[in-house]
C-alpha cells in the first residue's frame, strides 16, 4: 500500500511538472486573454473626448486572410507605430485562412474567448447567425460618438444591410455592393464574327454568337457555366430577392419556381445545352480555374462591376473581354453584408474598438500599410495611387477586411477611375424595394433547411441545362412543395408584412 | 510455417503474388503520382493534366517552397518537437496506467478500468474543451495544446492493459523475492518483455501527433508554432472553401493567383509525408509481432 501511494505522488508530481511547462511556454506568447486593466470601462466616456488622455489598451483583432504570411510581425509592428501614437493602444493582429476561419472563430466565440474587432461576412463567420447567437454588440451609440466620418462615409441602405431588429452590429468594409447580371464574350471572337455586343438585349440574344463559336472553333466552350455560379436571377425577370414583383405595391412573395420567367430560362438554358453550347460537367464543376483558361468564349456574370473587364482578362488565358449587362446595376441586402467588421461581445475596450476602426476606415496610410504592406519591400508604387504587388512578396492580404476600399491604393491593371466610378455605381444603384428586409428563419427551421437541401440539388442541373425541364422541373416544384416551401412562402409573407408596415411610406 | 509454404503449389504462390503486387500498387501510385506532379512544369500540367512522368520537368516548386526556408523549417521543428515529445510522454503514461490495472492484486483495478473506459464513450464536446485548454489551462499559442490532449487514449490504454495482463504474475512474484521495488520491476521486466507493444502503439501514436492538426487550428494563431500539417490544411482548406463560396466572392475580387499552384501544393504534400515513409521501416520488425497485441492469440 505504501509504495502504491508512492507511485501515486510520482504521478501528480508528473502532471504538476506538466502544467508548471505548459504556463511557462506560453507566456511569451503574450498574456492576450488577460482582459486590460479593470477600471477602465469606468472613466471611457469621460476621457474619449481627449485622445491624448486614453488609457492604454489592448486591442485583438481577427480577420480572414488566404494565406498567413511569413512578414506579419513586422505589418504588426509598423500598425502598432500608427495606431499607438493616435489611439493610445496596441493591436494584435490575429489573421486566420479563410479556410479556418469559420470554425475557429465559431468555437472561440462560443467559449467566450476575449477579443474586440472580429470580421465577418455572409460566406465565413456568418453575420447573421452570429448576430443571433448575441456574438457582438450593437453599435448605433458608439458610431455616432466615436466613428462619425465612417457613419457618413457609407450610404445609408449600406447601413441598412447590417441592421438586426432596428440596430447596426457591424460596420460594412465600404466597397462595391452593387451586383450587375449579364455575360462576357471574348473580343476577338466576336470580332472574328462580327457580333454587335451592343445589341444584346436580353440573354437570348447572345444565341447567334454561341452558335458560330460552336460551328467554327470546336476546341472552344460557347459558353462556360458553373453549378453553383449559375443561378436564376430574379431581377433580370423584374422580381427582387424576396420574390417580390417589382412595382408591387402589395408586396406579394412568389415562390420563384413556380414562375412562367423562371420556366423559360430553364428551358433556354436547356435548348444551349442540347445544341451543346454549354459545357457537359456544368453542373459539376466548382469553379473557372486554370484547367479552363482560354477555352471558352462567354461566361454569365452575377457581379459586373467596373474595372471588371480587367479582371475578367488574366482569369480567361489574357484574352479581352467585353462585358454586356443584362439589368442595371441593383443592390441587394447580401451584396453589401460581403464583409463586415464587428465587435465582439467579449470586447473589454468597445469604444477604443470602435475609435480604431474609424482610424483604419479614414487614415489612408493604416489602410495601405494593412492592405499592401510595406512601400518597397512588399509593393512598388506605379504613380500616386497604383501600385504593384510583387506576387512573391511576404506580405499579401485582401483590402477588403480591414476597411473602406476607396481609401486605398488601386492594383496595377485598374484604371484611375476606378473607385470613382464604383462610388458612382454604388449610389446610383436601384435599391430594391424590400432592401433591409432580412428573413428570419428561426420559426420554420426545418421546412427552410429542407427546401435549401432540394434547391442544392436541383438547382446546378436545371440552371446549367443539364436536364429536361419538361420532366425534372415539375419533379423538381413536388419536391419542394413537400419540403414545406409554402410554408416558408408564408413566414417570409408574414415577417415581410410586419417590415413593410413598419418601413415602408406610403 | 515454411513448410507449409514450400508445400503452396506454384500457381496459387504466383496468384497470391500478384494480388499483392496489385495492391502494393495501388497504394504506391497515388504517392508516385503526387511526386511527379511536383516535379512537373505548372504550365505543362494545365495544358496535359496529370502523369505519371512529368511531361515537363520542374523543381520550381521545391525551390519556391524552400525560398522562405524559414517557414518550413520551423514547421518541421515544431512537428518533429511534438512527435517526439508527445510519443514519449504518451507511451510511458499508457504503459504506466495499462500496467497498473493489468495487475491482478490491485484492488481498485476494476474501478480504474472503467474511469479510463469511460472518456472513450463520452466527450465534454469541443466547447467546453476550448474554454478548458484557453482560459483555465491558458494554452493558447502554445504546443502543449497540442500534445496534451492526445497524451492518453482509452483505447491504447486497453492494449497495453491486455498485453501487460498476458505477462505471467509468477514473473512479478519472483522478481518481488529477488527483492525488486515496484519501479525496477516495471522498468526492468514489464517494460522490456511489451516491446512489441510499445513498439506498435509508438508508431501509432507517433502518426497521430504527426498528423495532428485540429487542435492546431484551435489553439495555434502565431506563426512560429505552426506545425507542418496545419500548414498544408490551411492551404488546401482555403482552397476548397473559396471554390464552394465562389458565389459570394465574385464580387469581391479575390485574386486567386495568390495561392501556391499545383505543383507547389503537391511538394508540400510531398514534404509533410515524407519523413513518416522512412520511420515506418525501424519500426517493422516489432509491428508484425505488434499486430496480434491485444488479441487472444497466445
Amino acid at each position: 500500500m505504501k509504495k502504491m501511494q508512492r507511485v501515486l505522488l510520482v504521478w501528480l508530481g508528473c502532471l504538476v511538472f506538466l502544467a508548471a511547462c505548459s504556463s511557462g511556454n506560453n507566456n511569451p506568447g503574450g498574456t492576450n486573454t488577460n482582459p486590460a486593466a479593470p477600471g477602465n470601462n469606468g472613466e471611457e466616456p469621460v476621457s474619449a473626448e481627449t485622445d491624448g488622455e486614453l488609457p492604454h489598451v489592448e486591442l485583438i483583432w481577427y480577420y480572414g486572410v488566404s494565406q498567413v504570411s511569413p512578414d506579419q510581425q513586422k505589418i504588426e509592428d509598423e500598425v502598432n507605430r500608427i495606431v499607438e501614437e493616435k489611439l493610445n493602444a496596441t493591436v494584435k493582429l490575429r489573421p486566420i485562412d479563410f479556410g479556418s476561419y469559420t470554425t475557429k472563430l465559431n468555437t472561440a466565440s462560443a467559449a467566450g474567448e476575449k477579443f474586440d474587432l472580429v470580421w465577418t461576412a455572409n460566406w465565413a463567420f456568418n453575420y447573421d447567425e452570429n448576430v443571433k447567437k448575441g456574438a457582438f454588440i450593437p453599435l448605433d451609440e458608439l458610431l455616432e460618438q466615436h466613428a462619425p466620418q465612417t457613419l457618413q462615409a457609407i450610404p445609408s441602405f449600406t447601413w441598412d444591410a447590417t441592421k438586426y431588429q432596428g440596430e447596426i452590429y457591424a460596420v460594412p468594409n465600404y466597397q462595391t455592393i452593387t451586383s450587375r447580371y449579364g455575360a462576357s464574350i471574348r473580343k476577338d471572337l466576336a470580332d472574328k464574327y462580327g457580333f454587335d455586343a451592343s445589341t444584346v438585349e436580353t440573354l437570348e440574344d447572345l444565341e447567334p454568337f454561341l452558335a458560330s463559336v460552336k460551328e467554327n472553333d470546336p476546341g472552344i466552350t460557347p459558353l462556360m457555366l458553373t453549378g453553383p455560379g449559375t443561378k436564376f436571377e430574379p431581377f433580370m425577370y423584374g422580381f427582387d430577392d424576396n420574390g417580390v414583383r417589382i412595382g408591387d405595391d402589395t408586396f406579394q412573395t412568389q415562390i420563384l419556381e413556380e414562375t412562367p420567367e423562371y420556366k423559360s430560362f430553364v428551358e433556354l438554358m436547356h435548348s444551349w445545352f442540347e445544341k451543346g453550347y454549354i459545357n457537359d460537367d456544368a453542373s459539376t464543376v466548382k469553379q473557372i480555374d486554370a484547367i479552363y483558361n482560354g477555352k471558352y468564349a462567354s461566361g454569365l456574370e452575377s457581379a459586373m462591376k467596373p474595372g471588371y473587364e480587367a479582371e475578367k482578362k488574366a482569369s480567361n488565358g489574357g484574352y479581352d473581354v467585353i462585358g454586356i449587362p443584362f439589368t442595371e446595376a441593383t443592390t441587394r441586402r447580401t451584396s453589401n453584408i460581403t464583409t463586415l467588421t464587428a465587435v465582439s461581445r467579449t470586447s473589454a475596450n468597445p469604444e477604443r474598438a470602435v475609435m480604431l476602426i474609424e482610424l483604419v476606415n479614414n487614415d489612408p496610410e493604416l489602410y495601405n500599410l494593412l492592405s499592401f504592406g510595406i512601400e518597397g519591400t512588399h509593393y512598388e508604387k506605379l504613380d500616386d495611387n497604383t501600385v504593384r504587388i510583387d506576387p512573391n512578396a511576404s506580405y499579401r492580404a485582401q483590402n477588403w477586411v480591414f476597411g473602406n476600399v476607396f481609401n486605398g491604393y488601386l492594383v496595377e491593371g485598374q484604371a484611375a477611375d476606378t473607385w470613382e466610378a464604383t462610388k458612382a455605381l454604388n449610389e446610383s444603384a436601384f435599391v430594391q424595394p424590400t432592401f433591409g428586409f432580412s428573413f428570419d428563419d428561426t420559426a420554420v427551421k426545418a421546412e427552410y433547411a429542407n427546401v435549401m437541401a432540394v434547391k442544392a440539388e436541383y438547382e446546378p442541373l436545371l440552371m446549367t441545362g443539364t436536364v429536361d425541364p419538361a420532366t425534372y422541373l415539375p419533379e423538381y416544384l413536388t419536391k419542394l412543395r413537400n419540403a414545406g416551401a409554402d410554408k416558408v412562402r408564408e413566414e417570409l409573407q408574414r415577417q415581410l408584412d410586419a417590415w413593410v408596415a413598419e418601413n415602408v411610406k406610403s | 510455417m515454411e513448410t507449409y509454404a514450400m508445400r503452396r503449389s506454384g500457381i496459387v504462390n504466383a496468384l497470391l503474388n500478384t494480388f499483392f503486387i496489385l495492391l502494393s500498387l495501388v497504394i504506391i501510385a497515388p504517392f508516385i503520382l503526387i511526386v511527379a506532379v511536383s516535379l512537373t512544369d505548372e504550365r505543362a500540367l494545365t495544358t496535359y493534366g496529370y502523369s505519371f512522368i512529368p511531361t515537363q520537368f520542374s523543381s520550381l516548386a521545391y525551390e519556391y517552397l524552400l525560398q522562405t526556408p524559414m517557414v518550413i523549417l520551423r514547421a518541421y521543428g515544431n512537428t518533429a518537437f511534438i512527435t517526439v515529445v508527445g510519443t514519449l510522454l504518451s507511451i510511458l503514461l499508457t504503459s504506466i496506467i495499462g500496467y497498473t490495472i493489468s495487475r491482478r492484486d490491485y484492488s481498485f483495478r476494476s474501478w480504474v478500468t472503467i474511469y479510463v473506459f469511460i472518456p472513450m464513450m463520452f466527450s465534454g464536446g469541443l466547447v467546453p474543451f476550448y474554454i478548458l485548454m484557453t482560459q483555465y489551462l491558458h494554452l493558447k499559442n502554445s504546443l502543449w495544446a497540442i500534445i496534451l490532449p492526445g497524451l492518453l487514449s482509452p483505447f491504447y490504454v486497453l492494449i497495453m492493459k491486455g498485453f501487460m495482463g498476458k505477462i505471467p504474475f509468477e514473473i512479478i512474484e519472483s522478481a518481488k523475492m529477488d527483492g525488486a521495488g515496484e519501479w525496477r520491476i516495471f522498468f526492468r521486466i514489464i517494460l522490456p518483455l511489451s516491446t512489441p507493444a510499445l513498439a506498435t502503439l509508438g508508431l501509432f501514436i507517433a502518426f497521430n501527433y504527426w498528423n495532428e492538426w485540429f487542435n492546431a487550428l484551435l489553439f495555434i494563431d502565431e506563426d512560429r508554432r505552426v506545425p507542418l500539417q496545419l500548414l498544408l490544411v490551411r492551404i488546401m482548406n482555403t482552397l476548397d472553401f473559396l471554390r464552394n463560396n465562389s458565389e459570394y466572392i465574385q464580387g469581391l475580387g479575390l485574386d486567386m493567383s495568390q495561392f501556391p499552384n499545383e505543383s507547389v501544393r503537391m511538394a508540400l504534400v510531398v514534404m509533410v509525408a515524407g519523413p513518416m515513409m522512412f520511420v515506418f521501416p525501424f519500426f517493422q520488425k516489432y509491428f508484425v509481432q505488434g499486430m496480434t497485441v491485444g488479441s487472444l492469440k497466445g
